[in-house]
């Protein structure tokens, strides 16, 4: 462990031997010592099959363009109405929070705060949080803050449900079509887009590069701690 | 027989938030991750006790999400409260049996596949049942992935509260239903995480290890036998 990517090929280009790491799957336990897998393929555990690094080329730049993108996306996606229902000559049109709104004051309190956490917080944050992790990751003095967010984006992961909520809007368009007219608004392509980026941004993301980066930053800041523990 | 090494017994615990390898003494209960800080454990503490509770905390909230009405669509001043399962079939019985099957597989289909496969899986370790722990990984893969889907259906119901809100004419509210459905989506995917997925491996390696020292038993015994 605690090799950056370009490092990494630079030393294989180097020096023929590239380093040896130690890690255990964190699947099923298994203990593995091997060299540096290239960068660009991924290490899969050869007893359980789960994916232990997918080592992507580029990784840290990726994630700061998209999330980058995806806060700039956020923006007319929360602000512009996604779909608009007509009957006769009234008209009403959806929001990402007055679902919530409308939730929240027919006394769904709990259900309110799941949507308005699954489809607005959550998504946001995590945009907010990789952009702090790729950017802040440069600075040594960052490096504790850094190490938080990336815990706090572990957990907020899997909570982001823009694509569920997207099949959601899916549903509601075609549920409701016979009851009256539903048309699509510009804030569903942007919604669409901030879908996308936020799935490409979770591809890209790759923690063991950024901690690699942290690592290297603490050495060349001269920092007393040390933060590798294994090698 | 040549078993691979397991971390846990070369005195090793990995890190789950940053899956960093880490040396701990024998005595060690529980310590701080000293790359990121997260809380680290052998394997996850209360595993399988806490799996049990969700999951089963999931199947009772189960029936109150199915009995409950969750929607009601008030249209010209009629409507019925609709169930789960009623709104499905409304759906497919108005000739919409593409979006009846999602629904259907999202809200029916994948909350009680999660909680059967919770069920196999803290069975297995509790049990030590002889499963290929492979077939057992399959299983806790697909729980995992599946889980985000079920709430699908709160998702549409929270889009159309507030876009069929039109007086008299017509009007969507939510029903009691989708609390205690929000509920079990939750419940669920909390037991997913609790679920310590190297417990099968623990499982797997001690019945390895018992029909090996087996094997040398017998192997031992014949040799006295043949000198005999």
């Amino acid at each position: 462990m605690g090799q950056d990517s370009a490092h990494y090929r630079s030393r294989a280009s180097h020096t023929a031997q590239p380093r040896a790491w130690k890690r255990a799957c964190h699947q099923c336990d298994l203990l593995l010592t091997r060299d540096h897998a290239p960068v660009g393929q991924r290490l899969i555990c050869p007893r359980c099959g789960a994916t232990l690094h997918r080592n992507m080329e580029r990784s840290v730049a990726h994630t700061a363009a998209l999330s980058l993108s995806g806060l700039l996306l956020f923006v007319p996606s929360a602000t512009l109405p996604l779909l608009e229902f007509s009957l006769f000559s009234f008209g009403a049109e959806n929001t990402l929070l007055n679902g919530v709104q409308a939730l929240f004051a027919a006394g769904y309190l709990w259900l309110a705060s799941l949507v308005l956490f699954c489809s607005v917080i959550a998504p946001l944050g995590k945009f907010l949080l990789l952009a702090f992790i790729s950017w802040g990751s440069a600075w040594a003095s960052l490096a504790k803050p850094v190490a938080r967010a990336l815990r706090w984006y572990l957990h907020l992961q899997e909570w982001g449900m823009l694509d569920v909520y997207l099949l959601g809007i899916l549903v509601a368009l075609v549920k409701m079509s016979d009851l009256g007219k539903m048309s699509v608004e510009p804030g569903l392509y942007c919604f669409v887009a901030m879908m996308v980026v936020s799935s490409a941004a979770t591809v890209s993301f790759d923690a063991e590069t950024v901690w690699a980066r942290l690592a290297r930053r603490a050495a060349a800041a001269g920092s007393e701690n040390d933060p590798e523990a294994v090698q | 027989m040549n078993r691979p090494a397991r971390a846990l017994s070369h005195g090793f615990w990995t890190c789950l938030g940053c899956r960093q390898l880490v040396k701990v003494s024998r005595e060690t209960r529980t310590c701080l991750c000293p790359r990121c800080g997260a809380r680290m454990h052998g394997r996850v503490d209360g595993s399988i006790m806490l799996t049990w509770a969700l999951t089963i905390t999931g199947a009772l909230l189960l029936i109150p999400a199915n009995i409950l009405p969750v929607m009601t669509v008030i249209y010209l001043g009629s409507g019925d409260p609709s169930t789960i399962i009623g709104g499905t079939l409304e759906l497919y019985h108005n000739g919409l049996w593409g979006i009846a099957l999602i629904v259907f597989v999202a809200s029916i289909a994948v909350p009680v596949m999660k909680l059967v496969g919770l069920v196999i899986l803290c069975l297995i370790v509790q049990l030590r049942l002889n499963v290929a722990p492979r077939q057992a990984m399959r299983i806790y893969r697909v729980v995992n992935a599946i889980g985000r889907w079920s709430l699908l259906d709160l998702f549409m119901i929270s889009i159309l509260v507030a876009l069929v809100d039109m007086g008299a004419i017509a009007e969507v509210a939510a029903g009691a239903g989708s609390t205690a459905f929000a509920t079990v989506v939750v419940v669920t995917m909390f037991a997913v995480r609790a679920f310590d997925p190297r417990l099968i491996w623990d499982v797997y390696e001690e019945k390895m290890s018992a029909v090996e020292s087996e094997n040398t038993g017998a192997s031992h015994q014949n040799h006295n036998g043949e000198r005999a």
